[in-house]
């Protein structure tokens, strides 16, 4: 009997906590890079099948971007990227998780909105801190989410051979784009 | 007579050596729609591979079949288990019953979904 209640509870807790959740998700999310150099080859790629959640009752966030999806123009930058860098077959993955620190969904509105983010991000099986501002938009039930970041390949464990470096940047500017739907 | 040989050799082999450097730096990407597909079957299967934690089928061409369950631009998910892109964007009913040749480009944790790139529907 007592346990039939206790059941109960947790059933209704977790019925309260599926109505209070306001999810935003996308599966098709767009992540940019470039780490062009002047002058050279452009270094720049896109992945336009990014996933993201958003919880809006929260603030917490998450996103994972599949290596393999980042397109370049020159297929050979591609298998380099895929093979050499990022070693795509072992590490499959990129993860963003972390928060808006600030969320309010009381100032989230048609006009673009600016929040801190703070969380993880993980590239190349190395986790580092990432904070970064946010821009969120609310247009009827779906949420306009950018943003956009430097990360430096050293800091993943990111090695690139002195013969191409002059040709890749040292700072890898990476810009993210979601449009997120009411889940 | 012997200078002329000379001359031509070597202008042949520069030529034909930056003909092949320029072949292999600007190679062609791969074109997922003519390869043969290593796997053939259920939006079901191939998820439940990866889920599995078998990765193989990683950045290999394969051929799908399912139910659509989601279109969101150029995006299809199909049984809500495969998310299929595609180079421009999809009109499809959802429900319909779909094959899709496309590149494998990974298992998305997520959402449980295993994902393609250049997607292509074949009948």
């Amino acid at each position: 009997m007592k346990n039939n209640i206790t059941y109960l509870i947790v059933l209704l807790l977790l019925c309260v906590g599926q109505v209070n959740a306001q999810k935003y998700a996308t599966k098709s999310g767009v992540i940019d890079f470039e780490a062009s150099v002047p002058s050279f080859e452009e270094v720049k790629a896109k992945n336009s099948s990014v996933s993201a959640i958003l919880n809006t009752a929260t603030g917490e966030f998450a996103s994972l971007a599949l290596i393999q999806g980042f397109r370049f123009k020159v297929a050979l930058m591609e298998e380099h990227f895929n093979e050499n860098y990022m070693e795509s077959a072992q590490y499959p993955k990129a993860i963003v998780k972390g928060s808006i620190t600030d969320f309010d969904a009381g100032r989230l509105s048609d006009t673009t909105t600016e929040f801190n983010f703070k969380g993880t991000i993980a590239i190349h099986g190395v986790t580092q801190p990432l904070e970064t501002k946010v821009n969120l938009t609310k247009l009827g039930d779906q949420m306009e989410m950018s943003t956009s970041f430097i990360l430096k390949p050293g800091d993943f464990d990111i090695k690139i051979p002195s013969i191409v470096s002059n040709k890749i940047a040292d700072e890898v500017t990476v810009t993210a784009m979601y449009t997120l739907s009411q889940k | 007579m012997k200078k002329k040989t000379v001359f031509l050799v070597v202008t042949l082999v520069l030529v034909v050596g930056a003909y092949v450097g320029y072949k292999y730096l600007y190679k062609d990407h791969r074109n997922i729609a003519e390869e043969t597909a290593v796997f053939n079957g259920s939006a079901e299967e191939i998820q439940g591979q990866f889920a599995s934690g078998q990765e193989e089928l990683l950045n290999q061409t394969v051929i799908v079949t399912g139910s659509v369950s989601q279109v969101e631009g150029t995006s299809i998910t199909l049984d809500d288990k495969v998310q299929c892109v595609f180079a421009e964007t999809m009109e499809v009913a959802i429900g319909t019953e779909i094959k899709v040749k496309g590149r494998c480009i990974g298992y998305d944790d997520l959402f449980e979904i295993v994902k393609l790139d250049q997607s292509q529907l074949i009948n």
